[in-house]
C-alpha cells in the first residue's frame, strides 16, 4: 500500500474565495467541497478529512464507502442504496457528505480518484490561490497544524456541530 | 507541496497544437483560468493585460498577506512554460472610455483595438474585471484626500512596479475614515493601520451582523485598534481643498467626524471595452443562444466584467465555462463553416 494521503485545509490561510468549490464543481458537475458561512461571517469550505477511523464507512451497512490504495474514503455509487436514514451524513463529524436531489443519494469527495489514477492531485489543492488546501500524507497533518490553524478549525467545528445535530 | 495556483490543473500535458489562436483580454483569475483551459486543448493563447503583471485583482487588489503573490506568479509561469501561453502586459485593449479613466491605465504602453484582435484570432475572450469604483454620490467627493477602495489599495500594490508614477497614499499620523463593510473596506482599513494612520474608523450604514465581511473580520480589525461606527451613513465630505471632516447621519442624528482621508469602499462597477456593442445585459440574463458569447461573433466574455464584483472562485468558474463554450463554438464552426448567428437569431426574443 502506498502512503496514506488526505486533504488538509489550513482555515487560517483560507480567504473564503470559493475557488476550491468552483473547480470541484467544474470537474464533478456538483461540488464535493462546500462553502459555508459561520455565524461570525467566516466563509470556509467543509471538506472530507479522509479519516483514519472513518465513521462514515463504519455506519454504512452496505459497505458503500471504502478506503482505496491512497487512503481516500471513496463512495462506490453502485453499492449505495440510498437508505432513508442517511447514516453516513449523520456520522461524519465534518459535514462532508452531502445529500443529493437526484441520482445517487449522497455525494462525497474521493480525493479526485480519476485524477490520481493519472498522477494528478485533487483539483482544489491545485487551484487554491492561498495554498490553504493541501494534499498531503496523513501523518504530515500534525506538522502542518499551527496555533492559528487550530483556532480557526475550532471556529469551524463550533459552527458545524450544532448543524449536524440539528439535522438529526 | 504545491507552490502554484495551477491554472493547468485539468491536464498533465497539453494536447498537440490545434492551429487555433485565441486572445484573452485581462489576466485576472477568469482570464488565467480560460487561458489554462484553452492552452491545454492545444490553442495558441495570447493574453493581454494593461498592468505590468498578470493576476488582476489577486495581484493588485487583494493584499498580499491574504493571497501570496508568489503562488500566482508560479501559476503564470506554468501557463507560459507548459502551455506556451504568451503574456502581453502593459497593453490596453481599446476601451469605450478614454485613457486614464480606470485605476492602472497609466501603466499601459501599448494600445490595441478590439477589432484588430478579433481579426487576428479565431476567437477573443474578454475578462477585464470590474475596476471602476462606485462613487459615494455625496457633496465633497472631489476633495483631495478622498479615495475609492481601489484607488487607495491599488497604488500600495503597484508602487513596486513603477515608483515614478505611483505613490503610496500618505496616511501616516492621519485620521482615516473608511466607508463600507465589504472585503475591500476591510482591506483598506487594514492597509491604513499598516501605514501608521493615527486613527482608523469604519463607517457602515447597517449593523455589524449585516456586514458582508462578517463579524470576525470586524473584531479582528478592532483588536488592531480601529473604531467601528455602525448604522451611520455619510452625508457630505467637508473641507476647502482637502478633506477636513465627514458629515454623517446616525442614530444620534447628524454629526461631523474629523478626517484627513476618506475612503469610500462601497464596491466596483464593470468596465468592458465596447460595453454597448457587446450586449452584456442579454448574456447576464442568460438570454443568448451560445453561453458567454457576446453580440459580436467569436467574442466571449467571463468573470467580474460580466457578473459585477464577485469572488475569485466565481471568476475562475466563469472563465472555465466561457472557455469551454468558446471551444465548443469553434468546434461546431469547423464542421459548419457558415455557422454564425444573424442579428435576429442571436437573441431568444429577438433584438431587444
Ligand atoms: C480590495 C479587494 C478585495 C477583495 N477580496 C476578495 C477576497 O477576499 N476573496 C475573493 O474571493 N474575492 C475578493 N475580491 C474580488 C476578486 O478579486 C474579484 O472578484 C476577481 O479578481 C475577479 O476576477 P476577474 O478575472 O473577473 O477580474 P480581475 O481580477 O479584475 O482582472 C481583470 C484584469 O483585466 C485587466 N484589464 C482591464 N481592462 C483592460 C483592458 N481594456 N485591456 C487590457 N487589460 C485590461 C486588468 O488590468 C486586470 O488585470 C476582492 C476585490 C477587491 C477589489
Ligand atoms: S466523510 Fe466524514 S467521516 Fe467519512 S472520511 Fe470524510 S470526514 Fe471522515
Ligand atoms: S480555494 Fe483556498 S482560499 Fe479559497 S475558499 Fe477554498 S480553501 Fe479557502
Amino acid at each position: 500500500m502506498s502512503a496514506q494521503k488526505t486533504l488538509f485545509v489550513d482555515y487560517s490561510k483560507c480567504i473564503g474565495c470559493e475557488t476550491c468549490e468552483a473547480v470541484c464543481g467544474f470537474i464533478n458537475d456538483k461540488p464535493r467541497i462546500h462553502m459555508t458561512r459561520t455565524r461570525d461571517g467566516l466563509m470556509v469550505p467543509l471538506y472530507c478529512h479522509h479519516c483514519e477511523e472513518a465513521h462514515c464507512a463504519k455506519v454504512c451497512k452496505k459497505g458503500a464507502i471504502a478506503k482505496d490504495r491512497d487512503g481516500a474514503l471513496v463512495l462506490q455509487t453502485m453499492l449505495c442504496r440510498g437508505c432513508e436514514t442517511r447514516q453516513c451524513i449523520l456520522a461524519c463529524p465534518f459535514g462532508a457528505i452531502f445529500a443529493t436531489a437526484t441520482g445517487v443519494a449522497v455525494r462525497k469527495c474521493d480525493l479526485c480518484a480519476s485524477r490520481r489514477d493519472l498522477g494528478m492531485n485533487p483539483a482544489c489543492a491545485e487551484m487554491c490561490p492561498c495554498g490553504a488546501v493541501m494534499f498531503v500524507e496523513r501523518d504530515k497533518v500534525e506538522q502542518l497544524t499551527t496555533e492559528e490553524s487550530e483556532t480557526s478549525l475550532k471556529r469551524v467545528i463550533e459552527h458545524i456541530r450544532p448543524a449536524v445535530r440539528r439535522k438529526a | 507541496m504545491n507552490e502554484a495556483m495551477n491554472f493547468n490543473f485539468l491536464r498533465n500535458a497539453p494536447l498537440p497544437p490545434n492551429g487555433r489562436k485565441v486572445a484573452v483580454i485581462g489576466a485576472g483569475p477568469s482570464g488565467l483560468a480560460a487561458a489554462g483551459y484553452l492552452g491545454g486543448l492545444g490553442y495558441q493563447v495570447e493574453v493581454y493585460d494593461k498592468l505590468p503583471k498578470p493576476g488582476g485583482l489577486m495581484t493588485f487588489g487583494i493584499p498580499s498577506h491574504r493571497i501570496p503573490s508568489a503562488r500566482i506568479d508560479a501559476g503564470v509561469l506554468i501557463l507560459e512554460r507548459s502551455l506556451g501561453v504568451n503574456f502581453h502586459c502593459k497593453t490596453k485593449v481599446c476601451c469605450s472610455a478614454p485613457l486614464h479613466e480606470e485605476e492602472g491605465d497609466h501603466f499601459s504602453w501599448d494600445m490595441i483595438g478590439l477589432g484588430e484582435l478579433v481579426e487576428n484570432h479565431d476567437a477573443v475572450i474578454i475578462c477585464t474585471g470590474s475596476w471602476k469604483s462606485r462613487r459615494l454620490g455625496i457633496p465633497g467627493e472631489k476633495l483631495a484626500g478622498v479615495y475609492s477602495g481601489l484607488e487607495f489599495l491599488f497604488p500600495i500594490r503597484a508602487a513596486r512596479y513603477d515608483t515614478r508614477n505611483m505613490h503610496t497614499p500618505d496616511v501616516t499620523g492621519k485620521n482615516v475614515i473608511v466607508i463600507g463593510a465589504g472585503h475591500s473596506a476591510m482591506d483598506a482599513a487594514h492597509a491604513a493601520l499598516h501605514l501608521d494612520a493615527a486613527k482608523v474608523s469604519v463607517v457602515y450604514r447597517r449593523t455589524k451582523e449585516d456586514a458582508p465581511c462578517g463579524t470576525f473580520e470586524i473584531d479582528r480589525l478592532l483588536e488592531l485598534g480601529a473604531t467601528w461606527v455602525e448604522k451611520t451613513s455619510p452625508t457630505a465630505i467637508l473641507g476647502k481643498a482637502e478633506v477636513q471632516a465627514l458629515e454623517v447621519e446616525g442614530p444620534e442624528g447628524k454629526r461631523t467626524l474629523p478626517a484627513d482621508t476618506v475612503i469610500g469602499a462601497i464596491g466596483e462597477i464593470p468596465t468592458p471595452p465596447f460595453a454597448g456593442e457587446l450586449g452584456l445585459e442579454n448574456i447576464r440574463k442568460g438570454d443568448v443562444r451560445w453561453l458567454n458569447m457576446t453580440a459580436i461573433n467569436n467574442v466571449f466574455v467571463a468573470g467580474d466584467v460580466l457578473s459585477g464584483p464577485s469572488k475569485v472562485g466565481k471568476a475562475v468558474e466563469s472563465g472555465l465555462k466561457a472557455a469551454r463554450s468558446l471551444a465548443n463554438w469553434l468546434d461546431m464552426k469547423s464542421h459548419d463553416p457558415d455557422a454564425c448567428f444573424s442579428e435576429q437569431e442571436r437573441y431568444k426574443e429577438g433584438r431587444p
